[in-house]
């Protein structure tokens, strides 16, 4: 091989080289922007296929009370009030409301539920028993811990009392299964009272004056859900 | 940090303080084992006279705070057959339970600012089917960036744990349960 050959062999492999230490970080980001973008797309298409229940633009908006984390005393729940378009069916206004409710607040901080989680089924029996069927998603991405699991509990049980009048208490499934506890601590074989007062239809529902999308915090005190057991 | 490992630490020294206060203390493990909340109860269930305490430590809230926990309500527990259900044993010592962990509560507060006054209500699985004042004690949290700063809370939990067993101990009179032993 002639001297000039080798230079050209030399300044070829030095160009691939270059190239590659271009191109590779490029493509490196590239592939990991696409995994992130196909993780959020399965995430959003399995939202949309378990959670048929859109809400319905055509029904009256409500004030809606939420319960999520308050960002000034620890472990206690505050209600945020939301105005929402809810059906007046109270299974459907039930599915809305706790969709709502995994969907988290504005402030990702004060979320009580994992983002991941989901809401699979939700039945409520004549006698005011309501079941609610949750991905493993709860169970699992729960930061574990009494006080953590209890608030995931109580935001739901009271995001359903002050919205629901018909739930009077709550049984919680994982992925359509009983199970002991949601994470190790909470026990979950019985099921939460959410109301004492008597079953009756949301018919005092009072439309919102303005159909804006506001957050009102409101100051009413905590309550604890209790667990009421099976005789 | 593997909260199972910082547990058995504090446990440690909770039984070392209680000793100190002249009780018996009986561990339901001892090293990575993992019981089922039925089989830590039998163990506590198999004692006469006894006071369970649970040790756990969150993932969230204030850290460098305490909180102990008592069972729910509970139905009572109806006498039918003279037994205890056993899904319900909690249901006759809730009372007890309650006068225990507003004790321990109380010392931990002391120590430890930013802890609640009295403790608290949950439905804690463990505790259910403990025939025994029962107590859940949740430090706070495995957040904290140096695992050193949980363990200087060890001997502050085991302090209060210890002086609130025996502030309890007078007042400690056997409920009589169905099925309890003379």
């Amino acid at each position: 091989m002639t001297s000039r050959w080798k230079i050209v062999l030399i300044g070829g492999l030095v160009f691939i080289v270059l190239a590659a230490a271009i191109y590779f970080p490029i493509l490196r980001r590239r592939v990991k922007r696409a995994a992130r973008l196909q993780q959020q797309s399965e995430e959003q298409a399995r939202r949309e296929l378990t959670q048929p229940i859109a809400i319905n633009p055509g029904d009256p908006r409500v004030k809606t009370k939420l319960f999520w984390a308050s960002d000034t005393i620890d472990a206690t729940l505050v209600p945020v009030t939301v105005e929402l378009p809810l059906s007046r069916d109270p299974v459907l206004r039930s599915k809305q409301v706790l969709n709502t409710l995994l969907a988290g607040p504005v402030d990702a901080e004060l979320r009580t539920l994992p983002p991941d989680a989901l809401l699979l089924a939700f039945y409520l029996l004549p006698d005011g028993t309501a079941i609610a069927d949750f991905s493993e998603a709860l169970a699992t991405s729960i930061p574990s811990g009494i006080v953590s699991e209890q608030l995931a509990v109580n935001s739901i049980t009271r995001t359903l009392e002050a919205n629901v009048p018909q739930v009077q208490r709550l049984k919680i499934l994982i992925h359509g299964q009983e199970v002991e506890t949601l994470a190790g601590h909470l026990d979950l074989t019985g099921t939460f009272v959410v109301s004492t007062h008597p079953a009756q239809a949301p018919a005092a529902d009072k439309p919102a004056a303005a159909a804006s999308g506001t957050l009102t915090p409101d100051k009413t005190p905590d309550k604890m859900a209790q667990p009421e057991r099976k005789p | 940090m593997r909260e199972s490992e910082i547990v058995l630490d504090f446990a440690t020294q909770v039984r070392r303080a209680l000793e100190l206060q002249g009780f018996q203390v009986v561990q339901t493990r001892q090293g990575n084992e993992n019981p089922s909340f039925d089989d830590r109860s039998a163990t506590a269930n198999a004692q006469r006279g006894a006071v369970f305490v649970t040790l756990h430590i969150s993932s969230t809230g204030l850290p460098g705070t305490a909180r102990v926990y008592v069972n729910s309500d509970l139905p009572p527990v109806a006498g039918a057959n003279g037994l205890i259900p056993w899904e319900r044993a909690q249901a006759p010592f809730l009372g007890l339970s309650r006068r225990f962990g507003d004790l321990v509560q109380g010392f931990l507060t002391q120590r430890f600012k930013g802890s609640p006054d009295t403790a608290q209500t949950a439905s804690v699985r463990q505790l259910r089917t403990t025939a025994a004042p029962a107590i859940a004690v949740e430090i706070s949290s495995v957040t904290v960036e140096d695992r050193a700063d949980l363990e200087r809370m060890a001997p502050g939990v085991a302090d209060a744990v210890a002086r609130g067993a025996a502030a309890f101990k007078p007042s400690y009179v056997v409920p009589n349960t169905p099925g309890a032993l003379p």
